[in-house]
């Protein structure tokens, strides 16, 4: 009986780990279109993007390339317009997302609170993110900015302002504002869905411990938006970095470069000055930044997010 | 309790007369939030609401010094912008847009449902690597992309466009979809494997139909994002496989900066995707704050 | 500590064809645990809302310490409210949640951590005073609830269904521990439930209330002796208490086919009331005895000290009456006598419901 036994508990032990694996690839089978799909269309391309900031190399001359090494990132890291539009890029994503996260804030603030017609301001508030962005770009460039034709001066008039150049004396912060507008619904709808999540007894609870209406928001309300409001921020930024809409239609980067951001200047280096090298380096170079940014900030949202599961 | 025909029921307050008391005395201060909510509505919208009524003035109207508010509307402008070749560009930016939309969801959907119902391990990195993508910059990718697309004698081809619209829009889908999966009950699986159902079957009869205002939500703001993109759009296509931002750029520089022209072309270019956005709101308001309002 | 008066106080909502609160009129004393108990919709947690301005007072007034309400916002009123679901704050400590309301006060940091302290030794909680909610058991949140409300030290406690989320043994338990705190803190209580164990076993009087109605507002032993009207008579008391049609005869009042001789108060103010609803509880019911009903037992509950037996009268199938028993008790399908205690008859106006006779 016992010379039996062992044999048999063996093949059973074999047995129950190829089926485990065979149930784990059954799991894992849906995720892998998407996976490999993902990865062809956005690793590939980046991978060679790597090789081409080895090379020099410039389109309007085939056969022009030959390998430079690191030459290339030299010349990226020596190029004071490269520095200038980084800096653009950082103040354009910091103060856009910013500014629209506040507003965001005030906003849903706002329609969380009842009153007539509420579900019609809110498709008002929700239009600016719905408008083709360089559509929008076009829109505040001309009827908007227009020193001479444009509203804003218009109204700006009673006030002494009258005749601003908009796009030629504040360029970035013009650039600024019509992303301010086209993001702070985003910003908004997230904060809402927060505001929204928020029992409501809670608020009561305080009520009765006699904190006043702004105690009440800056104790609780505030601590528990943090997590939507990091989400909207991290978002935010991703999209509002990458921006090349907003740029091209309203100022082409200019006057000079003051309006450019990184996707804009390694675009014209790119397209219209054919250094097919020195774009990709500074590519590159781009996404390594990101990705030092990016790995900090997304423990923030995981963090949040995991939490939200656990709390559900 | 109970109430049964030999013992009495507990009284007859219920037949009442109508209450003819004192109504609610309550205060109405919901007015001053009304009136700021209209006010910062309005002057959000604004912009927008300008460059409709811009649309409809002759140019001489569009370029005062002082905005015309009061004047009598014209269609001119559309039929300029109508006129000038402007539906191929549509039928452009609809095949990209509902063919990528539809790629994404048939990829996003068993992905997401792999990330949320069957946790894998590894979920968390996989995750992490969906969102990655979107954060590297397009501008580092597009050249490979480019000088692959020309070798390829893919230029000019919208079906570069789709795939590269599916492969923008992924993260975002899996993303999404998963948060709306996740808020499909445990027990709804369990019972419905208790009632001998195979997998496949309770895919498609018990969790998708909860999940069907998910997809539509996530279906939507693909649409959006597709519709609306202008980077890959301007440098990978040029005459046949050309999409509307690309023919509302195409329109000023051809034109010149006419301002009532440009703002009925504007208008033309947005109006599809404004108007789906506003009339599955619900759906753009839940896919954008991830499931959580309804 | 403070007296608190409902005077014709009433709620209605936007658009309701009712009021939910319809001209309440209580006077708590002070010190006094008051709890207001009925049905779910009856009003009593819109009533409880109103004394802490959590709903408006549409009509009539609430008073504390003599002080109208009307108008006041819940900050201002000194009351401390423990809420069904506890509403801790989610992204405070213990020790914080407790120590909120001093906060706002602006009581100084080293005062706010005594008291916290001396409220968190009173309900065991001192272990617990740097943990968030979301890492404690529902028991423990309950008490830091509770632990919330005694660190005011207001004028008035108010509870809605604390004891609801907690399973059966912790409610017996924390019941006790409730109704023992009150008594030494001798802060005025209102206390909402829809249990009528815990109505009878914790208030000092007890407010039943029915619909938006206040239906009687008294002792738990007046409210079990002498129920004001059927409502109130089935509500309270546990099988509820047995009614039958009766019609007012000389000499008694006939239900069914015995005839019922309750005291001759009580035949001579049901005199001019053609219908009559009868009452007796189960316990006053015994097998045997002077035998006036014939029951027909349908199935019997063994408690162990005694037993519930649950049937109908043998000349109507369609009844039902519950009887007490001791630990021998007759079989389902058995046909028994049972006997009436002539002196714990209830009278009721069959129209009215209102209690008739003594």
């Amino acid at each position: 009986m016992t010379a039996i036994a062992p044999p048999v508990a063996g093949a059973h032990r074999t047995r129950a780990r190829t089926d485990r694996r065979r149930q784990g690839w059954v799991r894992r089978a849906p995720l892998l279109p998407a996976l490999v799909f993902t990865i062809i269309v956005t690793q590939l391309p980046f991978l060679v993007t790597l090789y081409y900031s080895l090379e020099s190399w410039s389109l309007v001359r085939p056969g022009s390339q030959h390998f430079v090494g690191f030459g290339n990132y030299a010349d990226v890291f020596k190029d004071s317009q490269f520095r200038t539009t980084a800096l653009n890029t950082v103040i354009m994503t910091v103060g856009s997302v910013l500014i629209a996260m506040v507003l965001g804030v005030l906003l849903a603030l706002l329609l969380d609170r009842k009153f007539l017609g509420r579900g019609v301001v809110r498709t008002l508030l929700i239009t600016p993110f719905l408008v083709m962005p360089v559509g929008a770009a076009l829109l505040w460039k001309t009827t908007m900015f227009d020193p001479t034709f444009g509203i804003v001066n218009f109204i700006l008039r009673p006030f002494g302002i009258g005749h601003f150049d908009w796009l030629s004396s504040l360029p970035l912060g013009s650039v600024m504002i019509e992303m301010i507008w086209q993001w702070t619904p985003f910003m908004m709808l997230l904060v809402l869905a927060g505001l929204q999540s928020q029992p409501k007894d809670i608020l009561e609870a305080a009520s009765c411990d006699g904190a006043r209406p702004f105690a009440i928001f800056r104790e609780l309300t505030l601590p528990h938006l943090r997590r939507y409001i990091e989400l909207g921020v991290v978002l935010g930024a991703i999209y509002v970095v990458n921006d090349f809409d907003a740029v091209y239609m309203m100022t082409q980067g200019g006057p000079g470069i003051s309006s450019a951001n990184l996707p804009f200047y390694i675009y014209q280096r790119a397209f219209l000055g054919f250094q097919v090298g020195q774009a990709a380096a500074m590519g590159v170079v781009v996404v390594v930044a990101t990705i030092i940014v990016a790995t900090f900030a997304l423990r923030l949202i995981f963090t949040s997010f995991s939490g939200t599961e656990q709390a559900a | 309790m109970s109430a049964d025909s030999m013992t009495a029921q507990p009284g007859p307050a219920t037949a009442e007369p109508a209450y003819a008391g004192p109504r609610a005395r309550r205060r109405n201060n919901s007015l001053t939030w009304g009136i700021v909510g209209w006010v910062v509505g309005i002057l959000f919208f604004f912009p927008v609401l300008w460059m409709v009524l811009t649309s409809f003035k002759t140019e001489a109207q569009a370029y005062t010094n002082t905005p015309t508010l009061i004047f009598s509307p014209t269609l001119s402008q559309y039929k300029t912008v109508f006129s000038s070749g402007l539906w191929p560009y549509v039928a452009n930016s609809a095949f990209a847009t509902i063919v990528s939309t539809i790629l994404v969801l048939a990829l996003a959907t068993p992905c997401a449902f792999a990330l949320s119902l069957r946790p894998v391990k590894k979920t968390r990195d996989v995750l992490f690597f969906f969102i990655s993508t979107k954060m590297l910059p397009v501008v580092a990718a597009i050249i490979p992309i480019y000088i692959a697309a020309r070798d390829l004698h893919m230029l000019d081809n919208i079906f570069t466009l789709v795939i590269l619209y599916t492969a923008m829009n992924l993260p975002i889908a899996v993303w999404m979809m998963r948060s709306f999966f996740l808020e499909v009950p445990g027990e709804l699986l369990e019972a419905a494997e208790m009632d001998g159902a195979p997998l496949r079957r309770t895919v498609v009869e018990v969790i998708l139909p909860l999940v069907a205002p998910g997809l539509a939500a996530t279906a939507l703001i693909c649409c959006i994002f597709s519709w609306n993109e202008f980077f890959f759009a301007v440098n990978l296509t040029a005459t046949r496989a050309a999409t509307v931002p690309v023919f509302l750029v195409g329109f000023i520089s051809s034109e010149g900066l006419y301002f009532a022209q440009l703002a009925a072309a504007a208008t033309v270019a947005t109006l599809p995707v404004v108007l789906a956005g506003w009339v599955a709101q619900r759906q753009l308001v839940r896919g954008l704050s991830f499931g959580a309002i309804k | 500590m403070a007296e608190v008066t409902y005077d014709h106080a009433t709620c209605i909502y936007p658009g309701a064809e009712r009021p939910a609160v319809n001209a309440l009129d209580l006077a708590i004393g002070d010190g006094e645990f008051v709890v207001m108990v009925g049905p779910s919709g009856c009003g009593k947690t819109t009533a409880l809302r109103m004394l802490a301005g959590l709903e408006e007072i549409d009509d009539g007034s609430i008073r504390i310490d003599g002080k109208d309400m009307v108008g006041v916002p819940s900050r201002e009123r000194d009351i401390a409210m423990v809420f069904q679901n506890y509403a801790l704050y989610p992204s405070k400590t213990v020790g914080e949640n407790m120590g909120f309301a001093l906060k706002m006060q602006g009581v100084d940091s080293g005062e706010r951590a005594r008291r916290v302290r001396e409220a968190a030794r009173l309900l065991d909680l001192e272990d617990f005073l740097d943990r968030k909610p979301r890492n404690l058991s529902g028991g423990q949140r309950q008490r830091v609830a509770m632990g919330r409300a005694i660190v005011r030290e207001p004028k008035v406690f108010c509870m809605d269904e604390p004891l609801s989320n907690l399973d059966a043994q912790l409610r017996v338990s924390t019941r006790t521990q409730i109704a023992e705190l009150q008594r030494r803190l001798a802060v005025t209580t209102v206390y909402v439930t829809h249990d009528q164990v815990e109505a009878m076993t914790m208030g000092d009087r007890v407010a039943v209330m029915r619909l938006g109605q206040l239906q009687q507002f008294t002792s738990p032993t007046e409210l079990y002796d002498r129920p004001a009207n059927v409502f109130v008579a089935s509500f309270i008391g546990s099988p509820a208490m047995n009614r039958f049609d009766g019609v007012l005869e000389s000499g008694g009042v006939r239900a069914g086919n015995a005839l019922l001789r309750p005291s001759d108060q009580q035949l001579h103010a049901a005199q001019g009331h053609g219908k009559l609803v009868v009452g007796i509880r189960p316990e006053h019911l015994s097998v045997g005895g002077s035998g006036e009903l014939t029951v027909k037992v349908a199935l019997v509950e063994d408690l162990g000290s005694d037993s519930f037996i649950y049937g109908s009268l043998a000349d109507d199938a369609g009844s039902s009456i519950i009887v007490r028993s001791g630990r021998e008790h007759p079989r389902p399908g058995e046909v028994i006598k049972v006997g009436v205690d002539a002196s714990h008859l209830h009278l009721f106006d069959a129209d009215s419901g209102e209690r008739v006779g003594d």
